[in-house]
Protein backbone atom coordinates (compact mmCIF):
# COMPACT_ATOMS: atom_id res chain seq x y z
CA UNK A 1 0.00 0.00 0.00
CA UNK A 2 1.47 2.95 -0.64
CA UNK A 3 -0.02 6.77 0.04
CA UNK A 4 -1.78 8.70 -3.41
CA UNK A 5 1.49 11.38 -3.65
CA UNK A 6 3.75 8.39 -3.70
CA UNK A 7 1.45 6.98 -6.67
CA UNK A 8 1.69 9.86 -8.55
CA UNK A 9 5.23 10.75 -7.91
CA UNK A 10 6.08 7.55 -9.39
CA UNK A 11 3.98 8.02 -12.57
CA UNK A 12 0.93 5.92 -11.95
CA UNK A 13 -2.37 6.38 -13.50
CA UNK A 14 -4.29 6.23 -10.21
CA UNK A 15 -7.38 4.52 -9.14
CA UNK A 16 -10.01 5.53 -6.64
CA UNK A 17 -13.44 4.55 -5.65
CA UNK A 18 -15.80 5.80 -3.40
CA UNK A 19 -18.09 4.22 -0.92
CA UNK A 20 -19.71 5.59 1.69
CA UNK A 21 -20.49 4.29 4.77
CA UNK A 22 -24.45 3.30 5.87
CA UNK A 23 -26.42 4.75 7.91
CA UNK A 24 -26.30 2.95 10.95
CA UNK A 25 -23.58 -0.02 11.93
CA UNK A 26 -23.50 -3.08 10.20
CA UNK A 27 -21.10 -2.49 7.77
CA UNK A 28 -21.03 -5.75 5.64
CA UNK A 29 -22.34 -4.43 2.71
CA UNK A 30 -19.81 -1.50 2.60
CA UNK A 31 -16.99 -4.45 3.44
CA UNK A 32 -17.81 -6.60 0.61
CA UNK A 33 -17.97 -3.80 -1.77
CA UNK A 34 -14.35 -3.38 -0.80
CA UNK A 35 -13.17 -6.64 -1.02
CA UNK A 36 -14.72 -6.74 -4.50
CA UNK A 37 -12.32 -4.78 -5.82
CA UNK A 38 -9.21 -5.84 -3.50
CA UNK A 39 -6.03 -4.99 -5.72
CA UNK A 40 -7.89 -3.78 -8.49
CA UNK A 41 -7.69 0.21 -7.13
CA UNK A 42 -5.47 2.02 -5.31
CA UNK A 43 -7.77 3.59 -2.49
CA UNK A 44 -11.13 3.76 -1.11
CA UNK A 45 -12.25 7.04 -0.55
CA UNK A 46 -14.78 7.17 2.44
CA UNK A 47 -17.64 9.82 2.36
CA UNK A 48 -17.97 11.87 5.06
CA UNK A 49 -21.98 12.18 5.49
CA UNK A 50 -22.52 12.52 2.01
CA UNK A 51 -25.35 15.22 1.10
CA UNK A 52 -25.42 15.93 4.23
CA UNK A 53 -27.26 12.60 5.64
CA UNK A 54 -26.13 11.62 8.97
CA UNK A 55 -24.53 8.35 8.67
CA UNK A 56 -21.43 6.37 10.33
CA UNK A 57 -18.35 8.40 10.05
CA UNK A 58 -15.30 8.24 7.49
CA UNK A 59 -13.01 7.76 9.68
CA UNK A 60 -14.24 4.31 11.08
CA UNK A 61 -14.50 3.08 8.03
CA UNK A 62 -11.12 4.38 7.06
CA UNK A 63 -9.59 2.48 9.96
CA UNK A 64 -10.97 -0.81 9.25
CA UNK A 65 -10.76 -0.61 5.64
CA UNK A 66 -6.56 0.01 6.81
CA UNK A 67 -6.61 -3.00 9.36
CA UNK A 68 -8.00 -5.17 6.18
CA UNK A 69 -5.10 -3.69 3.82
CA UNK A 70 -7.26 -1.65 1.77
CA UNK A 71 -5.59 1.45 1.43
CA UNK A 72 -7.98 4.24 2.16
CA UNK A 73 -9.07 8.28 1.73
CA UNK A 74 -10.41 9.96 4.32
CA UNK A 75 -12.82 12.34 3.37
CA UNK A 76 -13.44 15.27 5.87
CA UNK A 77 -15.32 18.14 5.50
CA UNK A 78 -16.29 21.56 6.83
CA UNK A 79 -19.88 21.31 7.54
CA UNK A 80 -20.07 19.61 11.28
CA UNK A 81 -16.86 20.51 12.85
CA UNK A 82 -15.34 23.50 14.05
CA UNK A 83 -10.98 24.38 13.59
CA UNK A 84 -10.28 22.45 17.09
CA UNK A 85 -12.47 19.01 15.72
CA UNK A 86 -11.40 19.05 12.75
CA UNK A 87 -6.98 19.53 13.88
CA UNK A 88 -8.20 16.70 16.14
CA UNK A 89 -9.35 14.52 14.13
CA UNK A 90 -6.71 15.09 11.34
CA UNK A 91 -4.46 13.52 14.41
CA UNK A 92 -6.79 10.72 14.92
CA UNK A 93 -6.51 9.79 11.34
CA UNK A 94 -2.69 9.29 11.43
CA UNK A 95 -2.32 7.50 14.16
CA UNK A 96 -5.04 5.27 13.07
CA UNK A 97 -2.83 5.00 9.99
CA UNK A 98 -5.31 6.77 7.49
CA UNK A 99 -2.91 9.32 5.79
CA UNK A 100 -4.70 9.87 2.51
CA UNK A 101 -7.07 12.98 3.23
CA UNK A 102 -9.54 14.83 0.66
CA UNK A 103 -10.17 18.14 2.29
CA UNK A 104 -13.98 19.34 1.65
CA UNK A 105 -16.06 21.98 2.42
CA UNK A 106 -19.18 19.91 2.47
CA UNK A 107 -22.74 19.97 1.32
CA UNK A 108 -24.66 22.44 3.18
CA UNK A 109 -26.73 21.15 6.27
CA UNK A 110 -30.25 22.00 4.39
CA UNK A 111 -29.49 19.77 1.45
CA UNK A 112 -29.77 16.81 3.71
CA UNK A 113 -32.00 14.70 6.47
CA UNK A 114 -31.46 16.95 9.08
CA UNK A 115 -32.01 20.71 8.09
CA UNK A 116 -32.42 21.84 11.41
CA UNK A 117 -28.76 21.12 12.22
CA UNK A 118 -26.58 24.17 12.74
CA UNK A 119 -24.51 24.38 10.28
CA UNK A 120 -20.21 25.11 11.48
CA UNK A 121 -17.76 25.93 8.58
CA UNK A 122 -15.64 27.19 10.87
CA UNK A 123 -12.59 26.56 8.52
CA UNK A 124 -13.32 26.32 4.47
CA UNK A 125 -11.73 24.00 2.30
CA UNK A 126 -8.70 25.93 1.51
CA UNK A 127 -8.21 26.73 5.15
CA UNK A 128 -8.59 23.16 6.06
CA UNK A 129 -5.59 22.25 4.36
CA UNK A 130 -3.65 25.25 5.25
CA UNK A 131 -4.30 23.61 8.66
CA UNK A 132 -3.38 19.98 7.90
CA UNK A 133 -0.21 21.40 6.56
CA UNK A 134 0.74 23.31 9.24
CA UNK A 135 0.00 19.97 11.16
CA UNK A 136 2.46 18.23 9.08
CA UNK A 137 4.65 20.79 10.40
CA UNK A 138 4.29 20.25 14.03
CA UNK A 139 2.07 23.76 14.61
CA UNK A 140 -1.92 24.01 15.06
CA UNK A 141 -3.51 26.62 13.62
CA UNK A 142 -2.90 28.66 17.08
CA UNK A 143 0.55 28.41 16.55
CA UNK A 144 1.18 25.53 19.23
CA UNK A 145 3.68 23.13 19.03
CA UNK A 146 2.88 19.50 18.70
CA UNK A 147 3.79 16.50 20.19
CA UNK A 148 5.11 14.18 17.32
CA UNK A 149 4.25 15.85 13.83
CA UNK A 150 2.20 13.37 11.42
CA UNK A 151 2.35 13.20 7.59
CA UNK A 152 -0.87 13.46 5.26
CA UNK A 153 -0.92 12.93 1.25
CA UNK A 154 -3.44 16.30 1.21
CA UNK A 155 -5.97 15.97 -2.01
CA UNK A 156 -8.80 18.38 -2.60
CA UNK A 157 -11.71 18.78 -5.07
CA UNK A 158 -12.70 20.88 -8.15
CA UNK A 159 -15.50 20.81 -10.82
CA UNK A 160 -14.60 21.34 -14.37
CA UNK A 161 -17.47 22.06 -15.43
CA UNK A 162 -18.18 25.10 -13.01
CA UNK A 163 -19.89 28.44 -14.17
CA UNK A 164 -17.51 30.54 -14.78
CA UNK A 165 -14.64 27.92 -14.13
CA UNK A 166 -12.08 30.80 -13.93
CA UNK A 167 -14.09 31.06 -10.26
CA UNK A 168 -12.89 27.48 -9.78
CA UNK A 169 -9.84 27.28 -11.23
CA UNK A 170 -8.72 30.21 -9.21
CA UNK A 171 -10.10 28.22 -5.50
CA UNK A 172 -7.90 25.28 -6.45
CA UNK A 173 -4.47 27.82 -7.19
CA UNK A 174 -5.47 28.64 -3.37
CA UNK A 175 -5.84 25.12 -2.66
CA UNK A 176 -2.56 24.10 -4.29
CA UNK A 177 -0.94 27.28 -2.23
CA UNK A 178 -2.43 25.58 0.81
CA UNK A 179 -0.88 22.26 0.55
CA UNK A 180 -3.22 20.17 -1.96
CA UNK A 181 -1.20 17.69 -3.57
CA UNK A 182 -3.68 16.07 -5.94
CA UNK A 183 -7.23 16.90 -7.07
CA UNK A 184 -10.35 14.62 -7.79
CA UNK A 185 -13.23 16.35 -10.07
CA UNK A 186 -16.93 16.06 -10.08
CA UNK A 187 -18.44 13.82 -12.73
CA UNK A 188 -16.82 14.72 -16.47
CA UNK A 189 -18.83 13.21 -19.47
CA UNK A 190 -17.29 15.42 -21.95
CA UNK A 191 -13.68 15.14 -22.68
CA UNK A 192 -13.74 17.94 -24.61
CA UNK A 193 -14.55 20.51 -21.95
CA UNK A 194 -12.00 18.40 -19.56
CA UNK A 195 -9.19 18.56 -21.93
CA UNK A 196 -9.76 22.70 -21.78
CA UNK A 197 -10.08 22.92 -18.38
CA UNK A 198 -7.05 20.75 -17.92
CA UNK A 199 -4.85 22.65 -19.97
CA UNK A 200 -6.22 26.12 -18.18
CA UNK A 201 -4.78 24.07 -14.72
CA UNK A 202 -1.65 22.74 -16.38
CA UNK A 203 0.25 25.91 -14.79
CA UNK A 204 -0.50 23.99 -11.18
CA UNK A 205 1.52 21.04 -11.71
CA UNK A 206 -0.83 19.28 -9.63
CA UNK A 207 -2.04 15.42 -10.65
CA UNK A 208 -5.92 15.29 -11.12
CA UNK A 209 -7.68 12.14 -11.24
CA UNK A 210 -10.99 12.84 -13.31
CA UNK A 211 -14.79 11.75 -11.59
CA UNK A 212 -16.76 9.28 -13.50
CA UNK A 213 -20.07 8.64 -11.83
CA UNK A 214 -22.06 5.64 -14.06
CA UNK A 215 -25.05 6.59 -16.10
CA UNK A 216 -27.88 4.61 -14.50
CA UNK A 217 -31.04 5.75 -17.06
CA UNK A 218 -31.24 8.71 -19.36
CA UNK A 219 -33.87 10.18 -16.28
CA UNK A 220 -31.01 9.93 -14.16
CA UNK A 221 -28.63 12.30 -17.10
CA UNK A 222 -30.95 15.23 -17.28
CA UNK A 223 -31.68 15.15 -13.20
CA UNK A 224 -28.30 15.79 -13.03
CA UNK A 225 -28.55 17.93 -15.87
CA UNK A 226 -30.81 20.11 -14.02
CA UNK A 227 -29.41 19.90 -10.19
CA UNK A 228 -26.31 18.88 -9.86
CA UNK A 229 -23.93 21.87 -10.25
CA UNK A 230 -21.07 21.72 -12.55
CA UNK A 231 -22.20 18.64 -14.38
CA UNK A 232 -23.47 17.90 -18.01
CA UNK A 233 -24.09 15.24 -20.14
CA UNK A 234 -24.02 15.50 -24.01
CA UNK A 235 -27.54 14.89 -25.21
CA UNK A 236 -25.85 12.21 -27.32
CA UNK A 237 -24.68 10.11 -24.52
CA UNK A 238 -28.38 10.70 -22.95
CA UNK A 239 -29.89 9.17 -26.59
CA UNK A 240 -27.76 6.67 -26.03
CA UNK A 241 -28.68 5.73 -22.66
CA UNK A 242 -32.46 6.14 -23.59
CA UNK A 243 -32.60 3.66 -26.74
CA UNK A 244 -30.17 0.83 -24.96
CA UNK A 245 -32.10 -2.41 -24.28
CA UNK A 246 -29.65 -2.57 -21.72
CA UNK A 247 -28.70 -0.38 -19.23
CA UNK A 248 -26.45 -1.22 -17.13
CA UNK A 249 -23.84 -2.63 -19.76
CA UNK A 250 -24.63 0.46 -21.47
CA UNK A 251 -23.77 2.55 -18.41
CA UNK A 252 -20.24 0.23 -18.47
CA UNK A 253 -19.52 1.18 -21.98
CA UNK A 254 -20.30 4.52 -21.76
CA UNK A 255 -17.56 4.92 -18.58
CA UNK A 256 -15.40 3.09 -20.04
CA UNK A 257 -15.53 5.10 -23.06
CA UNK A 258 -14.88 8.25 -21.07
CA UNK A 259 -12.57 6.93 -18.94
CA UNK A 260 -10.49 5.78 -21.87
CA UNK A 261 -10.49 9.16 -23.32
CA UNK A 262 -9.81 11.10 -20.73
CA UNK A 263 -6.54 9.28 -19.46
CA UNK A 264 -4.24 11.11 -21.75
CA UNK A 265 -5.50 14.12 -20.28
CA UNK A 266 -4.84 13.60 -16.87
CA UNK A 267 -3.19 11.25 -13.90
CA UNK A 268 -6.10 9.10 -12.51
CA UNK A 269 -9.66 8.52 -12.38
CA UNK A 270 -11.77 8.42 -9.36
CA UNK A 271 -14.59 6.37 -9.72
CA UNK A 272 -18.02 6.82 -7.91
CA UNK A 273 -20.58 4.30 -8.47
CA UNK A 274 -23.75 5.32 -6.22
CA UNK A 275 -25.32 2.04 -5.57
CA UNK A 276 -23.46 0.11 -8.18
CA UNK A 277 -20.28 -0.50 -6.88
CA UNK A 278 -21.04 -4.46 -7.64
CA UNK A 279 -20.47 -3.04 -11.07
CA UNK A 280 -17.59 -1.66 -10.95
CA UNK A 281 -15.16 -4.41 -11.67
CA UNK A 282 -16.88 -4.87 -15.07
CA UNK A 283 -16.08 -1.10 -15.95
CA UNK A 284 -12.18 -1.43 -14.74
CA UNK A 285 -11.90 -4.13 -17.02
CA UNK A 286 -14.58 -2.62 -19.85
CA UNK A 287 -11.22 0.81 -19.29
CA UNK A 288 -8.53 -1.60 -19.57
CA UNK A 289 -7.58 -0.47 -15.79
CA UNK B 1 -31.60 48.77 8.90
CA UNK B 2 -33.12 45.85 11.48
CA UNK B 3 -35.79 44.09 10.03
CA UNK B 4 -38.53 43.04 12.37
CA UNK B 5 -42.09 41.12 11.93
CA UNK B 6 -45.18 41.39 13.67
CA UNK B 7 -45.89 38.05 15.99
CA UNK B 8 -48.96 36.67 14.92
CA UNK B 9 -51.59 38.71 18.04
CA UNK B 10 -52.59 35.47 19.32
CA UNK B 11 -49.31 34.92 20.52
CA UNK B 12 -49.07 38.26 21.66
CA UNK B 13 -52.40 38.44 23.56
CA UNK B 14 -51.35 35.12 25.17
CA UNK B 15 -48.12 36.26 26.67
CA UNK B 16 -50.30 39.54 27.87
CA UNK B 17 -52.60 37.08 30.24
CA UNK B 18 -53.23 38.44 33.57
CA UNK B 19 -52.57 41.63 33.19
CA UNK B 20 -55.71 44.19 32.11
CA UNK B 21 -54.39 47.86 31.31
CA UNK B 22 -51.83 47.74 28.35
CA UNK B 23 -49.27 50.70 27.45
CA UNK B 24 -48.11 50.56 23.87
CA UNK B 25 -44.31 51.62 22.81
CA UNK B 26 -43.67 51.99 18.71
CA UNK B 27 -40.12 52.82 18.12
CA UNK B 28 -39.27 55.46 15.36
CA UNK B 29 -36.30 54.11 13.59
CA UNK B 30 -36.69 50.78 12.20
CA UNK B 31 -39.83 49.50 12.66
CA UNK B 32 -41.35 52.63 11.73
CA UNK B 33 -39.10 52.55 8.32
CA UNK B 34 -40.47 48.37 7.76
CA UNK B 35 -43.87 49.60 9.10
CA UNK B 36 -44.30 47.02 11.76
CA UNK B 37 -44.08 49.04 14.74
CA UNK B 38 -44.72 53.05 13.86
CA UNK B 39 -47.54 55.41 14.67
CA UNK B 40 -49.95 53.23 12.49
CA UNK B 41 -49.00 50.13 13.59
CA UNK B 42 -49.19 51.23 17.48
CA UNK B 43 -52.55 52.35 16.74
CA UNK B 44 -53.67 49.05 14.78
CA UNK B 45 -52.04 47.23 17.94
CA UNK B 46 -54.16 49.12 20.14
CA UNK B 47 -57.64 48.62 18.46
CA UNK B 48 -56.69 44.92 18.10
CA UNK B 49 -56.20 44.91 22.12
CA UNK B 50 -59.20 46.52 23.07
CA UNK B 51 -60.99 44.05 20.60
CA UNK B 52 -59.23 41.19 22.25
CA UNK B 53 -61.03 42.59 25.52
CA UNK B 54 -57.87 44.78 27.18
CA UNK B 55 -57.78 48.28 28.56
CA UNK B 56 -55.10 50.11 26.62
CA UNK B 57 -54.49 53.15 29.07
CA UNK B 58 -52.13 55.11 26.42
CA UNK B 59 -49.09 54.92 23.95
CA UNK B 60 -45.69 56.34 23.09
CA UNK B 61 -43.37 56.37 20.02
CA UNK B 62 -40.04 56.27 21.20
CA UNK B 63 -37.38 58.25 18.49
CA UNK B 64 -35.30 55.25 18.51
CA UNK B 65 -36.35 52.09 21.28
CA UNK B 66 -32.62 51.23 21.69
CA UNK B 67 -31.12 54.61 22.56
CA UNK B 68 -31.83 54.43 26.15
CA UNK B 69 -31.76 58.29 26.91
CA UNK B 70 -34.59 59.13 24.18
CA UNK B 71 -37.20 56.15 25.54
CA UNK B 72 -36.37 57.07 29.32
CA UNK B 73 -36.84 60.97 27.81
CA UNK B 74 -40.28 59.61 26.26
CA UNK B 75 -41.51 57.28 28.54
CA UNK B 76 -41.14 60.16 31.62
CA UNK B 77 -43.84 62.13 29.74
CA UNK B 78 -46.48 59.16 30.31
CA UNK B 79 -45.40 57.95 33.94
CA UNK B 80 -48.72 58.48 35.20
CA UNK B 81 -50.03 56.25 32.19
CA UNK B 82 -47.32 53.66 32.44
CA UNK B 83 -47.67 54.03 36.32
CA UNK B 84 -51.41 52.47 35.85
CA UNK B 85 -50.17 49.73 33.06
CA UNK B 86 -50.20 46.26 34.41
CA UNK B 87 -48.57 44.92 31.52
CA UNK B 88 -46.42 46.71 28.41
CA UNK B 89 -45.99 45.79 24.56
CA UNK B 90 -43.05 47.36 22.93
CA UNK B 91 -42.82 46.80 19.11
CA UNK B 92 -40.04 47.27 18.13
CA UNK B 93 -36.47 44.91 17.86
CA UNK B 94 -35.36 42.93 20.87
CA UNK B 95 -32.61 45.82 21.47
CA UNK B 96 -35.74 48.22 21.83
CA UNK B 97 -37.68 45.38 24.25
CA UNK B 98 -34.49 44.65 26.70
CA UNK B 99 -33.94 49.02 26.88
CA UNK B 100 -37.21 49.38 27.70
CA UNK B 101 -37.02 46.76 30.06
CA UNK B 102 -34.28 47.96 31.66
CA UNK B 103 -35.83 51.62 31.82
CA UNK B 104 -39.39 50.46 33.20
CA UNK B 105 -37.52 48.07 36.10
CA UNK B 106 -40.19 46.55 38.11
CA UNK B 107 -42.91 46.53 34.87
CA UNK B 108 -43.40 43.67 32.77
CA UNK B 109 -42.50 44.25 28.98
CA UNK B 110 -43.44 42.05 25.84
CA UNK B 111 -42.25 42.16 22.98
CA UNK B 112 -45.09 42.46 19.70
CA UNK B 113 -42.04 41.69 17.01
CA UNK B 114 -39.44 39.04 16.39
CA UNK B 115 -36.02 40.79 15.04
CA UNK B 116 -35.00 38.91 11.88
CA UNK B 117 -31.88 40.74 10.66
CA UNK B 118 -29.68 43.43 9.51
CA UNK B 119 -30.75 44.54 6.28
CA UNK B 120 -30.31 46.90 3.51
CA UNK B 121 -33.64 48.09 2.64
CA UNK B 122 -34.47 48.07 -0.80
CA UNK B 123 -37.31 49.41 -1.27
CA UNK B 124 -40.67 49.83 0.79
CA UNK B 125 -41.46 46.39 1.01
CA UNK B 126 -38.23 44.48 0.27
CA UNK B 127 -35.05 44.32 2.26
CA UNK B 128 -32.33 41.99 2.18
CA UNK B 129 -29.64 40.58 5.00
CA UNK B 130 -26.09 42.55 4.50
CA UNK B 131 -23.94 42.05 7.38
CA UNK B 132 -23.78 39.54 10.38
CA UNK B 133 -21.47 41.81 12.59
CA UNK B 134 -18.87 39.77 12.70
CA UNK B 135 -16.53 42.44 13.81
CA UNK B 136 -13.67 41.56 11.20
CA UNK B 137 -14.83 43.35 8.09
CA UNK B 138 -13.38 42.18 4.58
CA UNK B 139 -15.39 43.89 2.49
CA UNK B 140 -12.51 45.94 0.80
CA UNK B 141 -11.26 42.08 -0.61
CA UNK B 142 -14.56 40.91 -1.79
CA UNK B 143 -15.88 44.14 -3.90
CA UNK B 144 -18.07 45.38 -1.14
CA UNK B 145 -19.97 42.09 -1.23
CA UNK B 146 -20.09 39.96 1.97
CA UNK B 147 -19.41 36.37 1.79
CA UNK B 148 -20.29 35.96 5.10
CA UNK B 149 -23.42 37.14 4.98
CA UNK B 150 -24.60 36.66 0.99
CA UNK B 151 -22.92 32.68 1.17
CA UNK B 152 -24.85 30.63 3.69
CA UNK B 153 -21.57 28.50 4.11
CA UNK B 154 -20.08 32.03 5.23
CA UNK B 155 -17.03 30.86 2.83
CA UNK B 156 -13.66 33.26 2.69
CA UNK B 157 -11.91 31.57 -0.60
CA UNK B 158 -14.75 31.65 -2.81
CA UNK B 159 -17.69 28.71 -3.84
CA UNK B 160 -18.14 25.87 -3.06
CA UNK B 161 -18.86 23.51 -5.40
CA UNK B 162 -22.46 23.85 -5.36
CA UNK B 163 -22.86 26.66 -7.22
CA UNK B 164 -25.22 25.50 -10.67
CA UNK B 165 -25.42 27.81 -13.33
CA UNK B 166 -24.40 30.74 -11.72
CA UNK B 167 -27.02 30.04 -8.65
CA UNK B 168 -26.75 28.99 -5.22
CA UNK B 169 -27.63 25.91 -4.32
CA UNK B 170 -28.97 26.04 -0.90
CA UNK B 171 -30.91 29.36 -2.42
CA UNK B 172 -31.15 28.25 -6.01
CA UNK B 173 -33.05 31.98 -6.59
CA UNK B 174 -29.93 33.74 -5.64
CA UNK B 175 -27.01 34.31 -7.29
CA UNK B 176 -23.95 32.38 -6.05
CA UNK B 177 -22.15 34.82 -3.26
CA UNK B 178 -19.04 34.29 -5.22
CA UNK B 179 -20.34 34.74 -8.25
CA UNK B 180 -21.89 38.33 -7.44
CA UNK B 181 -18.91 38.84 -5.92
CA UNK B 182 -16.30 37.77 -9.04
CA UNK B 183 -18.68 40.09 -11.51
CA UNK B 184 -18.15 42.73 -9.63
CA UNK B 185 -14.55 42.38 -8.94
CA UNK B 186 -14.03 42.28 -12.98
CA UNK B 187 -15.91 45.30 -13.15
CA UNK B 188 -13.95 47.71 -10.96
CA UNK B 189 -10.58 46.12 -12.04
CA UNK B 190 -10.18 44.27 -8.78
CA UNK B 191 -9.75 40.77 -9.98
CA UNK B 192 -6.19 39.85 -8.24
CA UNK B 193 -7.87 40.68 -4.67
CA UNK B 194 -9.84 37.12 -5.36
CA UNK B 195 -6.12 35.56 -5.56
CA UNK B 196 -5.59 36.07 -1.97
CA UNK B 197 -5.93 33.35 0.68
CA UNK B 198 -8.36 34.60 3.83
CA UNK B 199 -7.52 33.44 7.48
CA UNK B 200 -10.33 31.99 9.07
CA UNK B 201 -12.05 34.12 10.83
CA UNK B 202 -11.61 35.06 14.85
CA UNK B 203 -15.06 33.83 15.71
CA UNK B 204 -14.09 35.30 19.14
CA UNK B 205 -15.33 38.22 17.76
CA UNK B 206 -18.27 37.27 17.52
CA UNK B 207 -18.63 35.90 21.09
CA UNK B 208 -21.47 37.29 22.61
CA UNK B 209 -22.76 39.08 24.44
CA UNK B 210 -20.78 42.25 23.30
CA UNK B 211 -19.95 45.53 25.00
CA UNK B 212 -18.01 48.57 24.12
CA UNK B 213 -17.57 51.15 26.15
CA UNK B 214 -15.68 54.31 24.91
CA UNK B 215 -15.48 55.99 28.25
CA UNK B 216 -13.89 52.97 30.00
CA UNK B 217 -10.43 52.83 29.00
Amino acid sequence: MALLNELFEAKKFVVTVEIGPPKGVDLTEALEDAELLRGRVDAFNVTDQQSSVMRLGSLPLCHLLKDRGLEPVFQITCRDRNRIALQSDLLSAYVLGVQNILCLTGDHVSLGDHPQAKPVFDLDSVSLLQAASLLQKGQDLAGKELKGKPQFSLGAVVTPGGDPVELQIIKMEKKVKAGAQFFQTQAVYEPETFARFMDKVSYLNVPVMVGIVLLKSAAMARFMNKNVAGVHVPENLIEEMDKAPNKAQKSIEIAARLIREMRPLCQGVHIMPIGWEKRVPALLDAAGL
Amino acid sequence: MIVTEQKAFTEVNESLVGHQKIFVIGCGSCATAWHTGGEAEVKEMVEKLQGAGKTCIGWAISEETCDERKTRRELRAHSSELAEAEGVLVMSCGAGVQTTALVLEDKPVYPALNAMFLARLQRLTRADERCLLCGECILASTGGLCPVTLCPKELLNGPCGGYNHGMCEVNPDRECAWVSIYHRLQRIGQLDRLHLIQSPKDQSKRGHPRLVDKGAA
